[in-house]
């Protein structure tokens, strides 16, 4: 098998015209210390991200460890029956399209609506203060989110019904059995912990914007509003661009922490919180199937892969330097 | 045009101001609930003003200092040494990557996009990490999987190479006789400091607060992370939510910690990384503003 | 786009060579660390990993190594994520020679996917004091299709329902414990604390987010409670308990409760365990299966001595015997030493108290024969070997009985799992994989329903129809076809 390709890919190399081959060697030769400097990054991506694509065949596989991973059986898609045989396929597919959904349009148009806020305040300390501040949720890990969520949202001990609906007159709620609410509280979440690192790379985008841009625009007299839609959103359009396809090639993965601690994994509130990551976290807990969760994430990542392609090709065709590749 | 810069700023001032609120406030609430004492969290309900001024919770970690002390020393070994690894290699593929004149340019860049998609999943991962490079239960198991370097990050650091290094600087450097290592270290990294800085926040960030390789690849107490006691604490209340134990294991059950000192553990795992990070913050968005525009 | 296409060959192909010697490597490295004593990996789950682990594992090889030439390594996991680590080492061939298996960390699947070794040869071989010591009906409930893969504990075999309660309380409004026998009588009970303690909810979970029913119950779960046999009985005929009659009036009860004020508000999401919440004075009772020596465990938790009521008969049931079993993996290249230890762990009085408490004069001290205390100095909070693991450690009996405790407790041990009722199925164990899809539907259904309807939060009325109408659209009645082929085909090699 091996050789074949190997004297394919010399079959290749023989047909190119001699001289072609001696500048591409010389090329080749001057790259070297290039390639060297690559080695150990291209050498982890192959351990950490190439190696373990090959478990992917598990996902077609009914595993019997008395057989051994390659020796057990093939059933085909078998294991991508679950995925879409129940109505649980429906739930969990649309709750991590919309969440995933609207996370990108909220947090892209908070994010760059603070970065326009903060790039206009004019004094630094002021500034450094709300950035550092805005930044802060981001630094915490889920683990912490989710205890910080339950101070808030206990029903007996909890900030909200212990402290602030009383105060408003308002009847206490089981945050944690109440499906209608969880939309929200998750899509605020999300917002709190991550606009502050999205929020930072836009207004590092607006900090490159020429300054004289906007200095034309004062003298034809175009006010702040104006400057923003014409001058600041085009000039950061590469980069939300850029941001946006990087979140919807990832778009049917959810935040594992988001959506399996913060809601304390509460059976009641399953229709609005579970998602693929924690359906298939939840089976392999109760059947410690590792088929089912190989084939899993193999239609995550297909699904995220052709999205991206389209995506980029959408934009390709509407602007090529937009594209990502 | 003047009045309408003062309303801009007033608005712009205002929401900030209730945005960095909203962001430092649960904050306070996980501070002041774990200087109360257990009792009064479980009658009176979390509240920002301690409602029985306890030390409690801390003089249990006090108890168990050893171990807690550890777990700190993990944690920072972990991601000072991993930053570093992960800040170098990211470096030097990303700087290979953004030279126009490397061959099959294209085809590496596309190694490295391609790994932001497709993945092989955990038990995979697990199986070439303990099979072929037995990294369990060694604190590399830590450091290694997963986090050492991450694909977006480096096309985060060739875009920056690419628009902020004048191709010039890089000509002439090698006109005046020096090795691709010498333009790398002397000229390509000095100028590079925020897009460093950037990564380097990412990554002890992600090194502060993962706990995952740890819940995989880790089963000796001490290579346990602050993160990781955290987490085992968490799955610990989850697990006897969803089993039924019988009576056999409630002694174990009735050694998870209480809620204070829950909240004390996770006040001491995130102060330190709150500490740090002012550091890093002047060069930020500098970093990035270089980094994000695509060239 | 040509050359592309070959040097990504290359690549994988370079892949795939870099992926096959390594099943060479991993044998070699599992072959390396037996010199001459063969050293058992033992993996157990445990609320906490002691600091004198190494010490006391020395102390026991020192005893092993003399009497069956075996070494042991003791690998101490948290419950919370055992299951994940045990999965992964199961699924990766890791070194583990001996592994705490259970029914509910999914024993069953593990059987039939080739997991677990097949014990019934090495029993016969190296097992007599395990045949010696385990009741046949009790050693026998571990078989998944008639193949023995784990070896379940010699402890309490059986549990009764029962309601465990705060002592001081109980006196002081002249509540009689034993006249306390059926719901309706506890429902007074807690309505007397109602009335007179107001800021003690009467009765709270006994675990975070547990369902009731997992301990109040009165039928055979035959595993994951998806199919139920109601009185252990019911002729081996397979029910949905939540269509049961006596389902329906359970939940209504506990409506009742919670609009009385009897339960804790919301009990689904609370964190705390039942007795974290009697020691903080939030709390007057939880619910507790019941056994010889409970109370003076529950006092231990709790900080305060507690006093239980009987709800029911002792039982027991396939899923509470397999709750702690010991399993060799496959994987395991040592079985035969594995099996040695674990039948020493029936038989050796001395391993089973290193295990068990950890080194004499250190640990413990004897107070006599069979009762031990801790040494001066010493206590639950710094005590270098906490594993309390007891109940794991082979033949429990052997233990030494702590102080306070009733020195008898292991005769009265022994004379509750010979007076238990043995469940019509017990022995039975259910494979889901033939139905894993709809078992992952439904217990998505069932976790969003049950905790809510068993702690009366939500109304009956209209939720339980709706909850059946959910699980069957799930598949519950393709899950007990299923169970009920099984048992059928189990019934028949019972006779």
């Amino acid at each position: 098998m091996s050789e074949v390709t190997v004297k394919n890919l010399q079959a290749d190399v023989q047909s190119l015209p001699v001289r072609k081959v001696n500048t591409r060697l010389m090329k080749l030769k001057r790259a070297l210390p290039l390639f060297i400097m690559m080695l150990p990054g291209l050498i982890y991506l192959l351990i950490n991200n190439y190696l373990p694509m090959f478990g992917l065949i598990i996902a077609f596989k009914d595993i019997n460890f008395a057989k051994g991973i390659l020796a057990s059986d093939w059933i085909g898609f078998k294991n991508f029956e679950y995925l879409f045989s129940t109505r649980d396929a429906f739930v969990i597919t649309r709750n991590t399209i919309l969440y995933n959904g609207g996370f990108i349009i909220l947090n892209t148009v908070l994010a760059i609506a603070v970065a326009i806020m903060l790039n206009e305040i004019k004094n630094k300390l002021a500034k450094g203060f709300y950035q550092s501040v805005i930044l802060m949720p981001f630094l915490i890990s889920m683990v912490i989110v989710s205890y910080l969520g339950y101070a808030f949202l206990s029903e007996d001990t909890g900030y909200l019904n212990h402290t602030i609906l009383p105060l408003l007159g308002l009847d206490e709620v089981s945050w944690y059995s109440e499906a209608k609410y969880w939309p929200y509280i998750l899509t605020f979440i999300n917002m709190w912990k991550g606009i502050g690192f999205l929020c930072v790379i836009y207004l590092a985008a607006i900090i490159g914007i020429d300054q004289e841009f906007y200095e034309a625009a004062t003298l034809d007299g175009a006010n702040k509003w104006k400057q923003i839609i014409h001058i600041t959103i085009p000039s950061i359009m590469p980069v939300i661009i850029m941001m946006t396809l990087l979140a919807i090639g990832r778009i049917f993965y959810s935040d594992f922490g988001l959506f399996y601690q913060v809601p304390m994994n509460s059976g009641a509130i399953y229709d609005t919180t579970n998602v693929i990551d924690t359906y298939v976290y939840r089976g392999l807990m109760q059947l410690g199937d590792i088929g089912m969760s190989a084939a899993a994430g193999l239609y995550q990542s297909v699904v995220g892969f052709i999205l991206v392609l389209v995506s980029n090709y959408l934009v390709r065709r509407k602007s090529k330097d937009n594209a990502l590749f | 045009m003047y009045r309408s810069d003062r309303i801009t700023n007033w608005i712009s001032h205002s929401f900030l101001l209730i945005l960095a609120a909203g962001s430092i406030i649960p904050l306070i609430l996980l501070l002041s609930s774990s200087f109360s004492s257990e009792a009064s969290i479980l009658k009176e309900g979390y509240s920002f003003f301690p409602k029985e001024f306890s030390f409690a919770a801390y003089e249990y970690l006090l108890t168990n200092s050893a171990s807690i002390l550890r777990a700190y020393g993990v944690t920072i070994f972990v991601t000072v040494f991993g930053t570093f690894v992960s800040l170098a290699m990211t470096a030097f593929l990303a700087y290979a990557l953004s030279r126009r004149d490397l061959p099959y340019r294209n085809f590496f860049t596309f190694i490295v996009f391609f790994t932001l998609l497709f993945n092989g999943g955990l038990v995979p991962t697990y199986l070439v990490f303990t099979q072929v490079f037995d990294i369990k239960n060694t604190i590399w198991a830590l450091i290694v999987p997963g986090l050492l370097m991450n694909g977006f990050n480096v096309l985060l650091m060739r875009t920056f190479f690419m628009t902020s290094i004048p191709e010039p600087v890089i000509e002439s450097a090698r006109m005046d006789g020096a090795g691709e290592f010498r333009t790398f270290f002397s000229i390509i990294l000095p100028l590079s400091l925020p897009i460093l800085a950037t990564i380097g926040l990412l990554q002890t960030i992600f090194y502060w607060n993962d706990w995952f390789n740890g819940l995989v690849y880790i089963t000796e107490p001490s290579l346990f992370s602050i993160q990781n006691m955290l987490n085992r604490m968490l799955s610990d209340i989850q697990f006897l939510a969803s089993s039924n134990l019988g009576t056999n294991t409630s002694s174990a059950a009735s050694q998870i910690p209480t809620t204070g000192v829950r909240m004390a553990i996770a006040v001491i795992g995130i102060l330190p990384i709150l500490i740090a990070y002012p550091f890093f913050q002047k060069y930020l968005v500098k970093g990035i503003a270089l980094g994000s525009v695509k060239g | 786009m040509r050359k592309l296409i070959s040097i990504m060959l290359v690549v994988f192909l370079l892949l795939i060579s870099a992926c096959s010697p390594k099943q060479e490597s991993s044998t070699n490295e599992n072959s390396e660390s037996g010199d001459d004593v063969p050293e058992v990996n033992m993996v157990l789950f445990s609320g906490s990993v002691p600091k004198d682990l190494k010490i006391v594992e020395d102390e026991i090889n020192k005893l092993t190594k003399e009497k069956i030439n075996v070494k042991i390594k003791l690998t101490p996991i948290n419950i919370g994520n055992y299951v994940q680590q045990t999965n992964l080492m199961l699924s990766s061939n890791e070194k583990v020679d001996l592994m705490l298996v259970a029914s509910f960390f999914g024993y069953t699947s593990q059987a039939a996917k080739g997991q677990l070794l097949p014990l019934d040869d090495l029993v016969d071989k190296y097992g007599s004091d395990i045949k010696k010591v385990m009741d046949k009906d009790y050693l026998n409930a571990s078989k998944v299709a008639g193949k023995l893969y784990a070896v379940p504990t010699q402890r309490d075999m059986a549990s009764a329902s029962g309601i465990m309660m705060r002592k001081d309380l109980v006196e002081k409004y002249n509540i009689d414990v034993n006249k306390v026998k059926t719901l309706d009588d506890v429902e007074s009970v807690l309505k007397t604390i109602k009335d007179n303690e107001k800021d003690i909810p009467p009765l709270v979970p006994s675990n975070p987010g547990q369902q009731p029913t997992m301990i109040y119950n009165w039928f055979d779960r035959l595993g994951d409670g998806l199919g139920v046999l109601p009185k252990y009985d019911n002729k081996l005929k397979v029910v949905n308990l939540y269509e049961t009659d006596e389902y329906a009036e359970f939940v209504k009860k506990m409506r009742k409760w919670q609009n009385e004020g009897l339960l804790m508000k919301n009990p689904g999401t609370n964190t705390e365990t039942g007795a974290n919440l009697v020691k903080s004075n939030v709390g007057f009772s939880y619910l507790s299966p019941l056994k010889p020596g409970v109370d003076s465990q529950e006092s231990k938790n709790t900080q305060m001595p507690m006093v239980s009521a009987s709800l029911g008969e002792p039982v027991s049931t396939t899923f509470g015997v397999t709750t702690m079993m010991w399993g060799i993996p496959q994987s395991s290249k040592i079985p035969e030493a594995a099996m040695k230890f674990l039948n020493l762990m029936y038989q050796d009085k001395e391993l089973v108290n290193l295990l068990s408490w950890g080194i004499e004069g250190k640990h413990y001290e004897k107070v006599s024969e069979t009762l031990v205390k801790y040494p001066e100095g010493v206590d639950a909070t710094n005590n270098g070997y906490n594993l309390n693991m007891n109940f794991a450690m082979g033949n429990s009996f052997l233990s030494y009985i702590f102080e306070g405790d009733d020195p008898t407790l292991w005769h009265q041990t022994d004379e509750f799992n010979k007076s238990a009722i043995k469940s019509k199925a017990l022995g039975f164990n259910f494979d889901s994989s033939p139905v894993k899809t709809e078992v992952t539907a439904v217990t998505n259904v069932v976790n969003k329903y049950t905790i809510g309807l068993e702690n009366g939060v939500l109304d009956p009325e209209t939720e339980l129809p709706k909850f059946i109408k959910e699980l069957k659209a799930a598949g519950m009645d393709k899950i007990i076809a299923e169970k009920q082929k099984q048992l059928d085909e189990w019934a028949k090699t019972q006779k």
